[in-house]
């Protein structure tokens, strides 16, 4: 379905010849996200100069009816930034500036596409960092950070996106222009800036995000240990959290991922380990000392085949490489391969790793495992050869995995978001009624539904008529909630 | 007439709102039933009080659900020996106040200077709407980014957009020991050595001025780190260790309770309630802001949160509509908290944000009767 070429004028008449594109050579460039699976050639792309030109822009789509669909650095995992085929693509490519740093109050004003490591660097000699920090985040952008509530490898202490917000500026679907929040964690009212991160884009557009800086910790210690089994590492992590340690970040690689991200930047990690734990401490010198001391004891106790203190900067970036690496890593392993992202309570880490690799064994397909040990999140890698014809069979793989963390009292989801990707798994997470009042939200929000449609919520459309026969939640069959 | 029902399941609460018409009271232990608008008439009063206990604690995940009717109080001492609690210490606590009406009132302690309050350590929800429908979100995980986080939208709603049933929270470790470092001083001094502490790297936990004339410095630590981490805090900005205590389970100190306990931050909580025959605000400022803004209103008692910049002040009630006109000019936020008087020249809340359309919607879809809390929000007209 083409746009109407009216209704097209009017959006285009919004903004400078130069901030609109709509040859289909260049708008091809916007089809995906980081999920390439998915692709739709957007009609127009507009890249507004300012925020104004964005308000504008929504303005025109709003009056015409048009969808938009909001774009950062397109680096999203799961389709949130899929174009509508009838519908244009406002990008926030040139909305980059960091229009304030406030030492004092430990806070900077930037545009929404200011990458998230820019803040970090724009703020570091100020001894202050912006503490979310996803895996790429040398070229994700805070509008995205924001629309996704992207966590990190750091955000078991530390928190997520949502955590570290203090106010965004929004243009509404209807392209008026508010703020959610404030200047303090004082709420005017129910939590609209809380419901707004984390949306996907379906709920408006970041124009301006007000972040929370904290001070750089005096100290920081990591470790990497070796352990004969993913059990044991996961035995550790628990003991860890039963210290009362709330570490800065806890990360698990399995002998596959070990093997792959050795193979690419020969970080020092043991090939061949069935298990390997990155540790990560940070505060005050004394307080992290007497922590890492018994951090070490624990490993010891469990029986850590090798024991790695970083005792540099350099030492500490090394493995920090390895384990980000990971991800890309797999691809020389590997021809093809899926990323997944499911969240189960940290407790039941060893028996989900089971169960993924029983999946995995019968399914002939091998999985590779790197996971936020500390809050239970994981990123398992569905490893396939689309020459051969396993694409369908590792998509199973991957989407079965994810609705198993769901049956395990887990999530869908623990930062990569729901976007095009899992929007029809989401009743397998919630209920029907759940999701007609996330609806409700969506609705308040953007009555005429234009803003990002078909992303999280599931439709009729997108996945088909769900069977009218009622499925007990998971949890209700655990005995967790109670059902009317 | 007001009737009053107080369910103890679920399925009782969604009976109770559909066999009642007209509006609607949703009623915790009460502590903050003065705070915001003055509610206007009801003919039901929902009890939550009878939505009592933990569902479920799961001591290895660090995650609890919980009833929303139980006084966090209650939970605290429930989770105390396992060495974990709610990282959450608002003064109400200790007067019985629920889970739910916390969450409800986006009420926050002095450690909200770390920890946030209540909408960054609530995981999951389950809600009531008063057309019956029931909506859970988030779930039992700490980190989770599927569907709309409507739990957020039910912090600071003041039971104006459905009943709170069922909370999940994250748990923090109970820190090994804590320790106070007070400096007797005045308000802007307060604030220079509040600078001070925030831009080193010492990592306190809370950072309170008191109109006693004290700033109070809280360290929550390991046992081990303690005495250096307040030997260090104490050369930087002076004053002395009022408080140091051990709190592992083996120690003398240990009262097996809370983190918050101590002459110094009682005499905190107590601040916060004001005083006898004056209103009570709730201001919020960038910190800097926040020592000139104090000194511009006519201020009775006072406890400043020096990182945070949320203080609450008393002031007499014929200043209040004044009071908000200057904070909103400070581009700060305000709500009325107890007051002695009501009437349309003791407004509960300043200007309102610029997104109040998009409130107003948000009530239109989740009670669209406009059956819960009336006037909470007055004089915003949200519903």
């Amino acid at each position: 379905m083409a746009l109407d070429s009216i209704a097209r004028a009017a959006i285009t008449a919004t903004l400078a010849p130069d901030e609109v594109v709509d040859d289909p050579v260049r708008t091809r460039a916007y089809e995906c996200d980081g999920l390439t699976g998915y692709r739709v050639r957007p009609e127009i792309v507009l890249i507004p100069r300012d925020a104004a030109g964005v308000a504008r822009a929504v303005a025109a789509c709003h009056r015409n009816g048009v969808p938009f669909v909001a774009r950062g650095a397109g680096t999203g995992l799961s389709g949130g930034a899929l174009p509508v085929a009838d519908g244009v693509v406002i990008s926030l490519a040139r909305l980059r500036s960091i229009r304030e740093v406030d030492v004092e109050n430990r806070r900077a004003v930037v545009d929404p596409g200011v990458t998230n490591l820019e803040i970090t660097a724009a703020v570091a000699r100020h001894g202050l960092y912006y503490a979310p920090d996803p895996s790429s985040q040398q070229v994700c952008t805070i509008g995205g950070n924001v629309a996704e509530n992207s966590g990190g490898a750091h955000c078991l202490k530390y928190g997520f996106t949502t955590n570290h917000v203090y106010s965004c500026e929004v243009v509404l679907p209807d392209g008026t222009l508010v703020t959610l929040g404030g200047d303090t964690g004082e709420q005017q009212g129910p939590d609209l800036r809380g419901v707004f991160l984390g949306s996907e884009g379906t709920l408006g557009i970041t124009v301006s995000v007000t972040v929370k800086l904290l001070r750089t910790p005096e100290t920081v210690r990591t470790l990497l240990a070796d352990f004969p089994s993913i059990a044991v590492a996961g035995e550790v992590v628990s003991d860890i959290v039963a210290a009362g340690i709330v570490p800065a970040a806890v990360e698990m690689m399995d002998t596959l991922a070990i093997e792959a991200a050795e193979e690419a930047v020969h970080a020092g990690y043991t090939v061949g380990t069935p298990a390997a734990l990155v540790v990560e401490l940070d505060g005050p010198i004394e307080q992290c000392d007497s922590e890492f001391a018994r951090v070490e004891a624990i490993c010891d106790a469990h029986g850590c085949t090798r024991l790695h203190i970083a005792g540099s900067p350099e030492e500490r970036a090394r493995i920090w490489k390895g384990r980000k690496a990971a991800f890309a890593a797999v691809g020389r392993i590997s021809p093809d391969y899926f990323v997944q992202d499911g969240v189960v309570p940290r407790t039941r880490l060893a028996e989900v790793l089971q169960r993924i690799a029983d999946m995995g064994s019968e399914a002939g397909l091998r999985v590779a495992n790197v996971f936020h040990a500390g809050d239970g999140n994981l990123h398992p890698l569905v490893l396939y050869s689309a020459a051969k014809g396993e694409t369908e069979r590792a998509e199973q793989l991957s989407g079965a995995i994810a609705e198993l963390c769901v049956e395990l009292g887990g999530s869908l989801s623990g930062e990569h978001g729901i976007g095009t990707d899992k929007a029809c798994s989401m009743p397998k997470q919630f209920g029907e009624e759940d999701l007609a009042v996330m609806g409700r939200v969506r609705e308040a929000f953007d009555p005429t539904g234009i803003c990002n449609p078909g992303k999280v919520l599931p439709t009729p459309r997108l996945c088909g008529e769900r069977p009218g026969r009622y499925r007990a939640h998971p949890l209700e069959e655990a005995g967790v909630i109670e059902r009317l | 007439m007001r009737t009053i029902v107080k369910p103890t399941s679920l399925a009782e609460a969604r009976e109770a709102l559909l066999d009642s018409a007209g509006p609607v009271a949703v009623v915790g232990a009460g502590t903050a039933a003065s705070w915001a608008g003055h509610l206007g008439p009801v003919e039901t009063e929902l009890s939550t009080t009878g939505l009592r206990g933990v569902v479920t604690h799961n001591p290895g995940d660090m995650t609890v659900a919980v009833r929303a009717g139980t006084p966090l109080r209650e939970l605290q001492e429930e989770l105390a020996p396992h060495g974990q609690h709610v990282a959450f210490d608002a003064a109400r606590v200790a007067e019985g106040a629920t889970v739910g009406g916390l969450v409800a009132t986006a009420d926050a302690g002095p450690s909200a200077l770390v920890h946030g309050s209540l909408r960054d350590l609530v995981i999951g929800t389950t809600t009531l709407l008063s057309d019956g429908a029931v909506v859970r979100s988030g779930g039992h995980v700490i980190k989770n980014v599927a569907g709309f986080d409507v739990s957020k939208l039910l912090h600071g709603s003041y039971g104006t957009l459905g009943v709170l049933c069922e909370v999940v929270l994250r748990l923090h470790p109970v820190p090994g020991a804590v320790g106070t470092v007070a400096v007797a001083c005045d308000l802007p001094e307060a604030a220079r050595l509040a600078r001070e502490v925030l831009s080193s790297q010492l990592e306190p936990t809370a950072v309170e001025w008191l109109s006693s004339g004290r700033l109070l410095v809280r360290i929550d630590s390991t046992a081990e780190a303690l005495p250096a981490r307040l030997e260090r805090l104490t050369a930087l900005i002076g004053g002395r260790i009022v408080d140091d205590r051990d709190l592992r389970p083996d120690s003398d100190d240990s009262d097996g309770s809370s983190v918050t306990g101590g002459d110094h931050w009682s005499e905190h909580a107590a601040l916060t309630r004001g005083t006898a025959g004056e209103a009570v605000l709730r201001i919020g400022a960038k910190p800097s802001l926040l020592p000139g803004l104090l000194g511009r209103l006519p201020v009775g008692t006072v406890t400043a949160g020096l990182g945070t910049g949320v203080a609450t002040v008393s002031l007499p009630v014929g200043e209040v509509a004044a009071a908000h006109t200057t904070v909103h000019a400070a581009g700060g936020t305000s709500v009325l908290r107890t007051r002695p008087v009501t009437g349309p020249d003791v407004p509960a809340w300043g200007p309102p944000p610029s997104a109040l359309a998009v409130l107003r919607a948000v009530k239109q879809q989740f009670d669209p009767h406009s059956r819960l809390g009336p006037g909470r929000f007055d004089p915003w007209e949200i519903s």
